[in-house]
């Protein structure tokens, strides 16, 4: 709701002379019939490995989500972004504490989550935002950019090690390595006390999240993404996260504390 | 003041967690085995002057006090204070910005963007206190600020301007080779911005050219000129702005909402 009011407003008080960015994509495959084909293979990198780089957005085309009218899909959240364990049979599977957790904020409308506050999305939440990720690959760094908050993420593929105790944060400290056309990245070193969804479900300070990126095709990317966290769920589990290309645009800074009026209306019950 | 911040952020931070010390790659190393700062700078395939790497704005020049015997690490540059530093009668403000500026001062500078976690914008972020990335790609140059682990890009596609973008705190910026200069042009800033602590404005007619060289190794010199009529009455370059190169780190985010406590005392006078 948030989103589709957020997106309606922004684009009544958009100045009327501003102009979308409709830059065409460089070296997009194209049908016979010169429309781009998605279902080209996925590009490479010089050094033979599949090329990552593009703007993406997480698929919200599937899902049990209502839609809330006509272009749902433009309009809705995606599921993993209301609750990273949709579609897991009997959901995550959530320590007692964490179950409770998640029941009390759903029960507050999620007034303490920190996208809230305009605090990060962190990983791997920032997967399945609303807003478009760029992803710039290079030969030893991989770059996530995500709208939100113009923030990124690096996960570095120069063959370092994780850091045994790194300082925490919201995106932790990651490293990726390749395992055929599969990048496996690793993260360490998450902050406590984040959210993984809207509804509230935790991810503590104990989390080890292993993520496999795959690019499927040239407009498709599918990430594979494991928590491991023992102190908020029983066992590690698994879900994917699908993203789809955008082509021709580029992405628009939205600065989260700019001109904020809504923290003080969520109040909870 | 700010100092007084960053010991109490010493005095904090968890005791087991490390520094960032993964050793840079491709140092270039003097004979007795230390770096060679002073080397000339790195290429990248196709043989431009390649800025990638940690860098700091230098701020070893002042001809302000210094607060401890440790000033150089404590202080910030003389820019981040009054972008016009060093300009011979100081920056050409308009009637209307150099009252602003005034008051800006006499109000201690409380509603400097900055101060709500508004982002620093162009060309502001490019002398912050903390560490900026640089990974320059064949069509992208993208630079990431600590400073709520934020990222600015700059293509180098040979893409135009657009007319007409959206407003935003780091505008659209392009950027040509003209031999082993970078010359970047921004357009489509956001009204109301603050080019540095003092409070000089910078507004939405603003055109920033900024020229970077790497001379050699260890640094980075940055020319920035400003074509602002609204806000000054002629264009003007400031003083070289000149950045170093920090080695065998990484950047460590620093989301500036987290833990606020600052903004309730900030009442000017």
């Amino acid at each position: 709701m948030k989103t589709l009011i957020a997106i309606i407003v922004a684009a009544l008080a958009a100045p009327l002379s501003a102009q979308w960015l409709d830059y065409p994509t460089a070296g997009v495959p194209k049908t016979a019939a010169g429309k781009p084909n998605l279902t080209a293979p996925a590009p490479k990198t010089a050094d033979g490995k599949p090329d990552f780089s593009g703007i993406w957005r997480a698929d919200r085309r599937i899902g049990p989500n209502p839609c809330p009218f006509n272009n749902c899909q433009d309009a809705r959240g995606t599921d993993r972004w209301l609750d990273f364990g949709a579609g897991l049979s009997g959901g995550a599977p959530y320590q007692p504490w964490a179950a409770a957790a998640k029941k009390q904020r759903m029960d507050q409308d999620g007034k303490d989550d920190p996208t809230s506050a305009c605090l990060p999305l962190g990983v791997p939440r920032m997967l399945v935002s609303p807003e478009l990720i760029k992803i710039v690959q290079t030969p030893g760094l991989v770059v996530i950019l995500n709208e939100r908050n113009a923030s990124y993420r690096q996960i570095f593929t120069d063959g370092r090690p994780l850091p045994e105790d790194p300082q925490p944060s919201w995106n932790g400290y990651s490293t990726g390595k390749w395992e055929g056309d599969t990048l496996v990245v690793e993260t360490r070193g998450f902050r406590d006390g984040m959210w993984l969804d809207r509804y509230g479900s935790p991810m503590t300070d104990a989390a080890k999240v292993t993520e496999r990126f795959r690019r499927t095709n040239y407009g498709n990317l599918a990430i594979d993404v494991t928590m491991d966290d023992p102190k908020a769920y029983t066992k590690p589990w698994t879900v994917r996260v699908n993203e789809v290309i955008m082509l021709n645009t580029e992405l628009m800074d939205y600065i989260c504390a700019e001109n904020e009026k809504d923290i003080r209306h969520m109040v909870g019950k | 003041m700010r100092n007084l911040f960053i010991a109490i952020i010493a005095i904090t931070a968890p005791l087991g967690a490390q520094w960032l010390k993964h050793p840079t790659a491709g140092v270039p190393k003097t004979a007795d085995g230390k770096p060679n700062l002073s080397a000339p700078a790195p290429k990248t395939a196709d043989g431009k002057p390649d800025f990638s790497g940690i860098w700091r704005a230098f701020r070893g020049i002042t001809s302000r006090p210094c607060p401890t015997g440790e000033c150089e690490e404590l202080r910030d540059t003389d820019h981040w204070l009054n972008f016009g530093a060093g300009m011979p009668g100081g920056l050409p403000y308009q009637p209307w910005a150099a009252a602003t500026l005034k008051e800006r001062e006499d109000q201690l500078g409380k509603d400097d963007p900055t101060s709500y976690c508004l982002p620093l914008g162009v060309p502001r972020l490019l002398v912050a206190p903390g560490f900026k990335k640089i990974v320059q790609t064949p069509g992208l140059l993208i630079i990431m600020n600590e400073r709520n682990a934020s990222f600015r890009q700059i293509f180098i596609d040979g893409r135009p301007l657009p007319e007409d973008p959206q407003p935003s705190w780091n505008g659209y910026s392009t950027a040509k080779w003209e031999g082993d200069t970078l010359v970047v042009q921004t357009n489509g800033l956001r009204d109301g911005m603050w080019l540095d602590r003092s409070g000089s404005p910078i507004t939405d007619a603003a055109k920033v050219t900024e020229r970077f060289r790497r001379p050699n190794y260890g640094n980075l010199e940055i020319e920035v000129t400003i074509d602002d009529p609204k806000a000054y009455t002629k264009t003007w370059t400031a003083t070289k702005i000149t950045e170093n190169i920090v080695l065998n780190t990484e950047l460590l985010d620093d989301n500036c909402v987290e833990g606020e406590r600052d903004m309730k005392h900030m009442v000017g006078k």
